[in-house]
C-alpha cells in the first residue's frame, strides 16, 4: 500500500493533473469565438486588457461591488492559500531557511517561516468553515448546492487540518526526508515515502485534490482568465478592415 | 410540454410559415443534444461559461428578474444550471462517470418546458455577468438555450408573429411599403404645421451617404423619435434615408434563433448597398444595437460601410446644433444593451444635459443599470403578471430620483415596457421617451 502511495499514485496524479487541464485549455481555445462578447467598459489597448484581468485576479473586485462578506472570505481563502503553496514549494527547498537571504539568522527563519504558516492555515481553515458555513445558510446557495460542492470544501478543509497537524502536535516531523523524498520523485528515482502516517494522509489528500482538479469546478481559474479573455475583447471598428475580409466568424 | 407555460407557443402551421418546423416529442431528447453539440464546437462561451460556475451565488442579489419574481429557477445560476446539468450529463466525463453527485442530469420530460418558461424570464442584461467573478455571462446561456428551443420548433407565438412580419415586409410590426410612404409623409406634413420648414423624412433615397434604420415603433408609437432624428439630420445637411426593406433596428433572431439574426443581418448590409449609403446609422433600440455592432462582421463577414449610434452620430455632431433648454427635470434609464453590451453610455447624458434645463442621475446607473424588464423581448401580453415583476426593481429606481417631468428612455422595447410597469403603478406624473424626442423638441432651427 505504501509503495502505491509512495510510488505509483503521485506519477498518475502528475499525469492526469497535467493533461487534464491543458487538454480542457486546449479544447476551450481550439473553439471559435465567432461574436465579440465585450462587456463595457471595455479596456481600449492589449495592456488595458492584461491589467484588468490581471486586477480582478488580485481584488476579486466583482465579488466586492456584490457581497462584501462572501469577498473577504472567498479572498482570505484564495490569498492564504497561495501563501501556503509559495510556502510550500520556498520553505520545503531550502528547508525553512528561506528566509536567510534577506539576512535573517538561520532560527529567526525557521521561525518566521513556522508563523507565516501557521497563520495562513488558520486563515485558510477559517475561511473555508466559513464558506461552508455560507453553503449551508443561504437559501439560494445551499439549494444550488449539489454533494460535491461540499466534497470539495471537506477535501480541502481535511488537507488543511492534515497540515496543520504537522505544524501545531509535538509529532516530529522530519523535514529533510520529507524534501528527499519529493526530490526523488520530482527526479523519476523514487525513494520510500517516509513512515509518518499523517504526511502519508496530508500527501495522499493533496494527491485526490490534483487528480480531481482537472475535471471539477476548481478548474474555475482556468475559465476565469479564458473568460474574461472573451468579455475584454475589443469590439469591432466599421467599416471592417479590409484585411479582414472574406469568410463570417460564424457560419 | 408536460408543466404549463406563461406564454402562447407557436403551432406547428405558424412554425412552418417562418421556415421553421416542429419536433416530435420522441426525437426532442436527441435533437436538443445535437443542437447543443454543434454550438459547443462553433463557440467557445458554451463550453466555458457551462464549464465555471462555482456556485457562490454572488448573482442571486444582483439579477431583477430574481429580485422581482423570487422564483428560484430566474437567479442566474439557477437558471443557467437548467441548461448547465443537461450539459454535463452529455459533455463531460465527471457527469458521465458521477451523475447527480457533480450536478449532471440527464433530459426528462420537464427539461424543456422548464427551459421554455425560465430563459424567457430572462432579459439578456447581462447584469450577472459584471458581478461574476468569473464573468460568467447568463445571457449568453439564456441565448443558446432560446436557439435549442427554435431549432425544436418550440418558440412563443410573439417572436413567431415578429418573425412573420420580419419576412413579409421587413420590419416587426409588419407595416407594408404603401403605409411607410403614407406615415413619412404624415410625420412631413407635422413637422412643417410645427416648424415652417420642409423637413424631409426620406425613404429609399438612391445616393444617400447615411442609412437609418429606425425601429418600426418609431413609424408608429414612438413618432416622437423619429421627428427628433429627421430635424436633426435637416439641421446638419445630411444626405440620408430610410430604407423600407428594412425599416427596423431590431434583430429578433438575436432574441431566439442565431440562423434567423444573420438573414435579418444581412438585410441591412444589402440595403447599404442598395442605396449607396457610406455610413449605417442605428436608431433607438438597445438588442438592436448589440446585434448589429458586436455581430454584424461574425455573421456575415466584411462589412464594408459606417456603423453608428444615433446617439453617438448626435453627440459628435452636438457643437454643430442649437438648442433651446427645455424647462424640464429629466432622469434617464440606461438600456443594458446600450451601456454593458454596446458601449454608448456617455452619450446619451451629454445630449440630455444639452437639451434641458436639469439632469439627475438614477441609481445605480451606466454599467450598473438594472433593465426595466423587457429586454430580450419579453413584451407578451399573456406575461404581462411575469412582466410587471421583473419591471418592478426599475420601477423602484425610478421612485427614488423623485420628482421629475420627463423619463428618457432611448430604446424600444423600454418604451413599451416602462410605460406599463409605470401605469400599472399609478404613476403617470411625468412623460417618457427617447433622447432623440428631446432633442427634437429643443432645436432651434436657423431660418
Amino acid at each position: 500500500m505504501l509503495f502505491f502511495l509512495g510510488h505509483i499514485f503521485p506519477y498518475i496524479t502528475i499525469t492526469v493533473f497535467l493533461t487534464g487541464m491543458t487538454w480542457r485549455v486546449l479544447i476551450w481555445l481550439n473553439s471559435p469565438v465567432p461574436f465579440q462578447l465585450t462587456l463595457f467598459p471595455a479596456p481600449q489597448t492589449f495592456t488595458g486588457r492584461v491589467m484588468s484581468i490581471g486586477w480582478e485576479i488580485i481584488s476579486f473586485e466583482s465579488l466586492w461591488r456584490g457581497d462584501r462578506i462572501l469577498w473577504l472570505w472567498a479572498w482570505l481563502m484564495h490569498g492564504s492559500l497561495a501563501v501556503i503553496i509559495v510556502g510550500h514549494i520556498v520553505g520545503i527547498y531550502t528547508l525553512t531557511l528561506e528566509f536567510t537571504l534577506i539576512g535573517l539568522s538561520p532560527g529567526a527563519s525557521s521561525a518566521l517561516s513556522a508563523g507565516l504558516g501557521i497563520t495562513a492555515g488558520i486563515v485558510c481553515f477559517l475561511s473555508l468553515m466559513v464558506l461552508f458555513y455560507r453553503r449551508t445558510a443561504i437559501d439560494e446557495v445551499k439549494r444550488l448546492s449539489d454533494p460535491v460542492d461540499y466534497f470539495v470544501l471537506l477535501l480541502l478543509l481535511a488537507i488543511v487540518i492534515s497540515g496543520m497537524h504537522m505544524r501545531l502536535t509535538s509529532l516530529n516531523i522530519d523535514l529533510t526526508a520529507i524534501r528527499s523524498y519529493l526530490a526523488g520523485i520530482l527526479t523519476l528515482h523514487p525513494i520510500p515515502i517516509p513512515r509518518t502516517w499523517i504526511f502519508v494522509s496530508h500527501f495522499t489528500l493533496v494527491n485526490i485534490l490534483l487528480l480531481y482538479f482537472p475535471f471539477s469546478k476548481l478548474f474555475h481559474g482556468a475559465g476565469f482568465v479564458v473568460n474574461r479573455g472573451m468579455l475584454t475583447e475589443k469590439p469591432p471598428i466599421y467599416p471592417t478592415p479590409a484585411t479582414r475580409a472574406g469568410e463570417a466568424r460564424f457560419s | 410540454m408536460k408543466i404549463k407555460v406563461p406564454m402562447y407557443v407557436a403551432k406547428p402551421a405558424e412554425l412552418k410559415a417562418i421556415g421553421f418546423s416542429y419536433t416530435s416529442e420522441s426525437d426532442q431528447r436527441d435533437l436538443a443534444i445535437k443542437v447543443m453539440a454543434e454550438l459547443r464546437n462553433s463557440m467557445r462561451s458554451l463550453m466555458v461559461m457551462l464549464e465555471t460556475c462555482t456556485k457562490c451565488g454572488n448573482c442571486a442579489r444582483q439579477c431583477h428578474s430574481y429580485l422581482g419574481t423570487e422564483d428560484y429557477n430566474n437567479f442566474p445560476a439557477a437558471r443557467a444550471e437548467l441548461l448547465r446539468r443537461v450539459y454535463k450529463r452529455y459533455f463531460t466525463w465527471a457527469g458521465r462517470i458521477f451523475g447527480t453527485f457533480i450536478g449532471a442530469e440527464g433530459f426528462d420530460e420537464d427539461t424543456l418546458g422548464k427551459w421554455l418558461t425560465y430563459f424567457y424570464q430572462c432579459n439578456e442584461c447581462r447584469r450577472c455577468a459584471r458581478f461574476c467573478p468569473f464573468g460568467v455571462d447568463t445571457a449568453e446561456i439564456t441565448i443558446m438555450a432560446r436557439h435549442i428551443l427554435s431549432e425544436l420548433g418550440i418558440l412563443p407565438r410573439f417572436m413567431q408573429g415578429i418573425a412573420l412580419n420580419m419576412k413579409n415586409t421587413g420590419n416587426n410590426m409588419g407595416i407594408p411599403k404603401p403605409a411607410i410612404m403614407d406615415s413619412a409623409q404624415f410625420m412631413e406634413d407635422e413637422m412643417r404645421e410645427e416648424t415652417g420648414l420642409d423637413i424631409k423624412i426620406p425613404v429609399d433615397k438612391p445616393n444617400s451617404d447615411i442609412l437609418y434604420i429606425p425601429s418600426s415603433a418609431d413609424f408608429f408609437t414612438n413618432v416622437d423619435t423619429m421627428l427628433g432624428v429627421a430635424k436633426m439630420f435637416h439641421v446638419l445637411g445630411a444626405n440620408w434615408t430610410i430604407p423600407s426593406t428594412i425599416l427596423e433596428a431590431a434583430n429578433f433572431g438575436l432574441l431566439f434563433n442565431y440562423q434567423v439574426m444573420r438573414s435579418h443581418n444581412l438585410r441591412l448590409q444589402q440595403a447599404a448597398r442598395d442605396l449607396g449609403a457610406r455610413l449605417v446609422v442605428q436608431g433607438e433600440c438597445g438588442h438592436g444595437w448589440r446585434a448589429a455592432k458586436m455581430y454584424t462582421e461574425g455573421c456575415n463577414g466584411i462589412f464594408p460601410f459606417g456603423l453608428v449610434h444615433i446617439l453617438e452620430y448626435c453627440a459628435a455632431h452636438l457643437d454643430r446644433l442649437r438648442f433651446k433648454r427645455l424647462p424640464l427635470r429629466v432622469t434617464l434609464h440606461d438600456p443594458c444593451n446600450y451601456t454593458r453590451a454596446g458601449g454608448v453610455i456617455e452619450q446619451p447624458r451629454k445630449i440630455i444635459r444639452a437639451c434641458v434645463e436639469e439632469f439627475v442621475e438614477m441609481t445605480p446607473n451606466r454599467e450598473d443599470t438594472f433593465c426595466c424588464g423587457g429586454g430580450s423581448g419579453i413584451l407578451m401580453d399573456e406575461m404581462m403578471d411575469i412582466r410587471l415583476k421583473l419591471g418592478r426593481k426599475k420601477v423602484e429606481q425610478i421612485q427614488a430620483v423623485g420628482d421629475i417631468n420627463y423619463l428618457a428612455i432611448p430604446c424600444s422595447i423600454c418604451k413599451a415596457q416602462i410605460p406599463a410597469v409605470l401605469k400599472h403603478h399609478g404613476i403617470e406624473k411625468f412623460e417618457m421617451g427617447g433622447v432623440m424626442d428631446l432633442v427634437g423638441k429643443a432645436l432651434v432651427f436657423d431660418k
